[in-house]
């Protein structure tokens, strides 16, 4: 499910199902040209896979938007707001609750935060279309699953 | 995924084949003539979406899972959608292609992919089953049969299209 009306509608009736929620991490940084497209894609990319997750498992997982922050950020006061999400979201809600991102900084700093972190490793893909991207993006998605399935 | 600011590109109509709905119905508005000279495929389907899936060699009459991809324009939004189908060949040859949409919420259902029930599709959410003719199993979540997509074979090759109600009463093979 995703934060739309229709999804949410359906949410709230059947809340008892849906028990998982998935939050992508999202760095911005507009320093340079190299990073900020850099950034750029693996944004794509990581929306791609979250996009395949949700839809294969519709009934029970909430795909939340992303949490958006600045790159060079001190990651104990970003930490703390993000504590603030998942402590919403968690109470009386969700049971699981993952954070999914590109950025080590959050590997590194895991100890902070009170969900699951799911740290992918970045990739360069040219073409989403490409059969090469196709069967990449099944793999993380299957990988993914697995282990939040492993939760439930 | 970058320039889909003009509805009806040049490149959109070379990619046909990717064009779901809501382009074509878009390009057909803008242009009726060009439709009949692009592709003898689209002559045949002119009222219904058709899309090429699977070389029907391929099929067989364990269920296989196929994935196309379509690109869908909402009001305001146009973006590629993949799409899945489990499609086997029943007792009397026919082709069957499911959606794999299960129909207590909506997650997608798996061919044998619990060991415990080898010859049913397994939902990973909420344990619903589905027998081979996507009939539900009594007393597992889904209240209805998994959809069937309107079919078409072309040339050696199979097209699927819009979705339609399965009335199956009785499980499958
Ligand atoms: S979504 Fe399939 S059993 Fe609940």
């Amino acid at each position: 499910m995703r934060w739309k009306k229709k999804d949410l509608e359906l949410f709230f009736q059947s809340k008892e199902y849906v028990d998982t929620l998935c939050i992508p991490l999202v760095p911005l940084d507009l320093q340079t040209e190299s990073e900020a497209t850099k950034l750029a894609d693996q944004n794509t990319s990581l929306q791609i896979i979250l996009d395949e997750l949700e839809r294969n498992y519709t009934g029970r997982i909430m795909l939340s938007p992303a949490y958006t922050y600045i790159r060079s950020t001190d990651y104990e006061s970003e930490s703390a707001i993000l504590k603030q999400w998942t402590s919403m979201f968690s109470n009386n809600h969700f049971k699981h609750i993952f954070l999914l991102t590109y950025d080590v900084n959050w590997k590194k700093h895991e100890r902070l935060l009170d969900s699951n972190l799911i740290w992918l490793t970045a990739t360069t893909i040219e073409d989403y279309q490409s059969d090469h991207a196709k069967k990449w993006v099944n793999e993380q998605v299957l990988q993914i699953s697995e282990l939040i399935r492993s939760y439930w | 995924m970058s320039e889909k600011k003009q509805p009806v590109s040049r490149r959109q109509f070379l990619n046909y084949s990717l064009t779901g709905v809501g382009g074509f119905m878009a390009a057909s508005m803008l242009a009726p003539m060009v439709r009949f000279a692009i592709d003898p495929v689209l002559e045949a389907t002119s009222g219904s979406e058709m899309h090429a899936v699977v070389d029907v060699s391929e099929i067989t009459t364990e269920p296989q899972r196929f994935d196309w991809t379509v690109n869908q324009v909402d009001a305001w939004y146009t973006s590629d959608v993949t799409k899945s189908a489990w499609v086997y060949k029943d007792e009397n040859d026919e082709i069957v292609a499911l959606s794999p949409t299960c129909k207590h919420l909506g997650c997608a259902v798996s061919w044998a992919s619990n060991p415990d029930y080898p010859e049913e599709f397994f939902c990973p959410c909420h344990e619903g089953r589905y027998y081979k003719s996507g009939l539900n199993v009594p007393d597992t979540p889904p209240n209805a049969a998994l959809d069937l997509f309107e079919y078409e074979v072309k040339d050696g090759t199979l097209h699927l299209g819009n979705i339609v109600e399965n009335t199956v009463q009785e499980g499958g093979a």
